[in-house]
């Protein structure tokens, strides 16, 4: 009950504060920010499904995406955006089966067509159908395999996806590589992704810790003493992959609409990689995690734009010095923490080296023309991710949370690594030989085995 | 279902599919009134040299995968920074001494570390005439000439060898034991930084690759009324592909550091139980991968003669293909499944010109197949998971 206040709480605060932000001026660069980190959350959610809680590795997550924004952008594209490209070839069949409007008003539905919020709900939802449905397709016969060999076939069908809108048979709908653009921004604003937002965020934390949660996670643990515990595994292996396929065409949708414009550049490999990253950084299997990792991931990709504007090319140089000379520490701090000896290694000195050499260069050719030539680092933040990524992977698998979720209790009750006084004093009356006969019977015991 | 029975049904399976796209493929050469056999035989020789490139890379795929379980998805950049060596060996030399000296004591440093750690190199009198030849010889081909593509080549290999090693030593290392999702993460996370420090340091232009007039050349032959087309470069990338597999067969069934590599791929525990030095071994294993996809780099670029940072990519994917329809973890294998999907990739463009689009789709559906029905490819043993 309490939880429940504190919850609605929270949420409450959180619409007052987006509201607030919404009125005050200048805040559209954090308010896209707060969207993208929404809509990467909903995708870093539903990765965090599969990769996290099933422990399958899963790489074709963009293929999933890319299905939903086409859809949407499909369903939702204005009457005289429409005309030009699906006018060449599917003309006839697109314009009578592709027509949500349409279908809504022979449903009876006028009221959803003609408000364009519900017809995007409508749209987003067949998005993440159709998504669900390629995601079964994908998912039946290749969840059968293990390991990389999945995470391979996974990653060949999001490519194939990614590649079909380009092919010349389907252009007519798809436009080919130029993508669809024109599609409303309406569902790409703060509002709607914050609320589809809270919807998967509910919804997958209801999941986890349902029976098919535990399931999942018993796949994860151990997938031969599930399946003697009676996990169906390939039902539940599916049944996971499609609610993330379903939850990953959502996100797409959303996407789509914040960019007004979809094409299959929009989603490669990249987004899967950014997931990942996400995921990996806030700790695979924690739904927390995966939300606080796409945070941060999301707010280096848009707040690290200062790293490749262009600079004097003795900026590069010093911050390539610093890169060298923190790695250097970085090495000595963590063989330190491990209790290594020596703490300095003679490979590590290489990076020391470096880092002072370059240094060196620096101050003794400031003057240069080469030095004070103005370059641009293009591609700075997918270096920092992949960096990130790696060392994560090297010095810390579990990422922030572990599978650690948040939960109220851990901020407002007891403590449970410091014991209290009863059980401090229970513990010395179990381990005092003097008050506790069993405590002396089995130091005789020990001592005898 | 017995293993031999199994066994039995799939090598019926293989066959059966053989004899389908035989008859399919005479169908349609039947069908297509103008093939001729002169366009069967310039088929061919194109077929011939993207099939050697293939195999050259897959060979990386196969060797890494069967000694350590690891897809290294690094290795398309692996093969893109050779082609990238290359390319400034022959556009920057000759160049100022002092810049030579400079990379030479650089390079040349690196590759005698590498290489002595690599090969056992104790004898003080080896390694010093070894660390000499390299030395002089890299200061002497950067300083003094324009390098040509055979140096070039030579270079690049054993500059891209090195890198290998050392993408081994930063990113892989510290991961053995890891769980093998997490090294294949690292192997995406090392991808995606060597294509983009490559876009970083290269520039993300696509640059043109000039090597000597004579490789591109056009030449030609006839075949009764028709001519064919050929360049030098179609004669060498099959003839350099075969010499380095040679030399690679022989080191991995006549020496001892071969032995070891092959008693490692089979049980690293009980090999390094037998004294195998593990850690050596992969590392080599990294250096003959990567020696082998600079040259297909090299040659690569000189054949469609130009260079990207993302160049890596396509080739990359198509040569893991290769090496899991030929089964994963065998030298061989790589090899026949490499020459295959070249000779597919061609034919099936040159049969069906209508697939052409379809072209980089064609190599993942292939991919997927092949790891759905027969995972183990076509020459591989079987890679069951035991409990």
């Amino acid at each position: 009950m309490r939880n429940t206040l504190l919850t609605l709480a929270t949420v409450g605060l959180a619409i007052l504060g987006l509201y607030l932000l919404t009125q005050a001026e200048g805040s559209s660069g954090l308010l896209s920010a707060l969207t993208l980190i929404f809509i990467w959350g909903i995708a870093a959610v539903s990765l965090n499904l599969i990769n996290g809680q099933l422990g399958i590795l899963s790489l074709g997550h963009h293929g999933f995406m890319l299905i939903g924004g086409y859809v949407t952008a499909l369903l939702m594209l204005p009457e005289k955006e429409r005309a030009p490209f699906r006018t060449r070839l599917l003309s006839d069949w697109a314009r009578n089966h592709l027509d949500l409007d349409k279908w809504l008003r022979g449903a009876g539905l006028d009221f959803i067509a003609n408000s364009i919020d519900l017809k995007f709900v409508v749209a987003l939802f067949l998005a993440g159908l159709a998504a669900a449905v390629v995601g079964v397709i994908v998912g039946a016969p290749s969840l059968r395999l293990k390991g990389d060999y999945l995470a391979i076939v996974t990653f060949g069908f999001g490519e194939i996806i990614r590649l079909l809108p380009n092919a010349p048979e389907v252009a007519a709908l798809t436009n080919g590589p130029l993508g669809i653009k024109g599609i409303p921004g309406d569902a790409g604003t703060v509002w709607w992704t914050f609320f589809a937002f809270l919807f998967v965020l509910w919804f997958l934390t209801r999941l986890k810790f349902s029976s098919y949660g535990r399931a999942f996670e018993g796949i994860r643990e151990d997938e031969i003493a599930a399946e003697a515990m009676g996990v169906n595994l390939a039902y539940h292996k599916v049944l996971a992959f499609t609610i993330s396929a379903f939850f990953a065409g959502v996100a797409g949708g959303l996407y789509a609409s914040y960019l007004q414009s979809v094409d299959t550049q929009t989603f490669n490999f990249f987004v899967t990689f950014f997931l990942l990253v996400a995921i990996s950084l806030g700790g695979l299997g924690s739904i927390t995690g995966a939300v606080l990792g796409t945070a941060i991931v999301v707010l280096v990709r848009i707040y690290g734009g200062f790293l490749e504007k262009p600079y004097p090319a003795y900026v590069g140089y010093l911050g390539g010095a610093v890169v060298m000379l923190s790695a250097f520490a970085f090495s000595a701090y963590i063989r330190k923490a491990r209790r290594l000896r020596p703490v300095v290694e003679t490979k590590h000195l290489i990076f020391g080296a470096l880092g002072v050499a370059l240094l060196l260069v620096t101050v003794l050719f400031r003057n240069e023309p080469w030095m004070t030539q103005t370059v641009q680092f293009f591609g700075l933040r997918k270096i920092l991710l992949a960096v990130i990524l790696i060392l994560i992977m090297i010095y810390r698998r579990e990422g922030i949370m572990g599978r650690a979720e948040f939960s109220w209790k851990l901020i407002f009750g007891p403590r449970e690594d410091i014991p209290t006084e009863e059980q401090r004093k229970q513990d010395a009356w179990l381990s005092n030989p003097d008050l506790n006969p069993d405590a002396a019977k089995k130091e005789d015991d020990d001592a005898s085995a | 279902m017995t293993a031999s029975k199994l066994a039995s049904r799939s090598t019926l399976f293989t066959l059966l599919a053989g004899l389908l796209l035989v008859v399919l493929i005479g169908w349609r050469i039947a069908m297509l009134g103008d093939y001729t056999f002169a366009r069967i035989v310039q088929d061919f020789l194109n077929a011939l040299t993207l099939g050697s490139l293939y195999a050259l890379i897959a060979l990386g795929y196969t060797m890494v995968y069967g000694i350590i379980r690891l897809i290294n998805f690094a290795h398309g950049e692996i093969f893109m920074l050779g082609s990238y060596f290359a390319f400034y060996a022959m556009t920057l030399t000759p160049m100022h001494w002092g810049l030579a000296l400079l990379i030479t004591v650089l390079l040349g440093g690196t590759v005698l570390l590498v290489l002595r750690s690599l090969f056992n190199l104790e004898e003080p009198k080896r390694t010093a005439a070894l660390a000499l030849l390299i030395f002089a010889g890299t200061f002497f081909l950067l300083a003094f000439r324009n390098m040509g593509w055979i140096e070039a080549l030579l270079l690049s290999m054993l500059a891209t060898g090195v890198a290998g090693v050392l993408l081994e030593a930063v990113a892989y290392r510290p991961l053995r034991g890891a769980p093998r999702e997490s090294m294949l993460i690292t192997a995406i996370a090392a991808s995606f930084f060597l294509q983009n420090m490559g876009q970083l340091l290269f520039g993300p232009r696509v640059q043109g690759f000039n090597a000597e007039t004579i490789l591109n050349r056009p030449l030609n032959f006839t075949i009764g009324e028709e001519t064919v087309y050929y360049t030098g470069i179609l004669i060498v990338v099959p003839t350099v592909t075969a010499v380095l597999l040679f030399v690679l067969n022989l080191f991995v069934s006549r020496t001892k550091l071969g032995k070891a590599m092959r008693a490692t791929a089979q049980d690293a525990e009980v090999a390094q139980m037998m004294g195998v030095n593990v850690n050596q071994v992969i590392a080599l294993t990294f250096f003959i991968g990567s020696i082998l996809a600079a040259a297909a780099g090299v040659m690569y670029a000189i054949r469609f003669g130009q260079i990207h940072p993302l160049m890596g990519l396509i080739p990359g994917i198509k040569a893991f293909t290769a090496a899991v329809i030929g089964g994963i973890g065998s030298l061989p294998g790589a090899v026949l499944g490499g020459l295959l999907l070249g000779f597919i990739e061609i034919y099936v463009v040159s049969l069906f010109p209508t697939l052409s689009a379809y072209k980089d789709v064609f190599a993942f559906v292939l991919l997927i197949l092949i790891l759905l029905f027969r995972p183990s490819g076509l020459v591989g043993e079987d890679l069951t998971e035991k409990v």
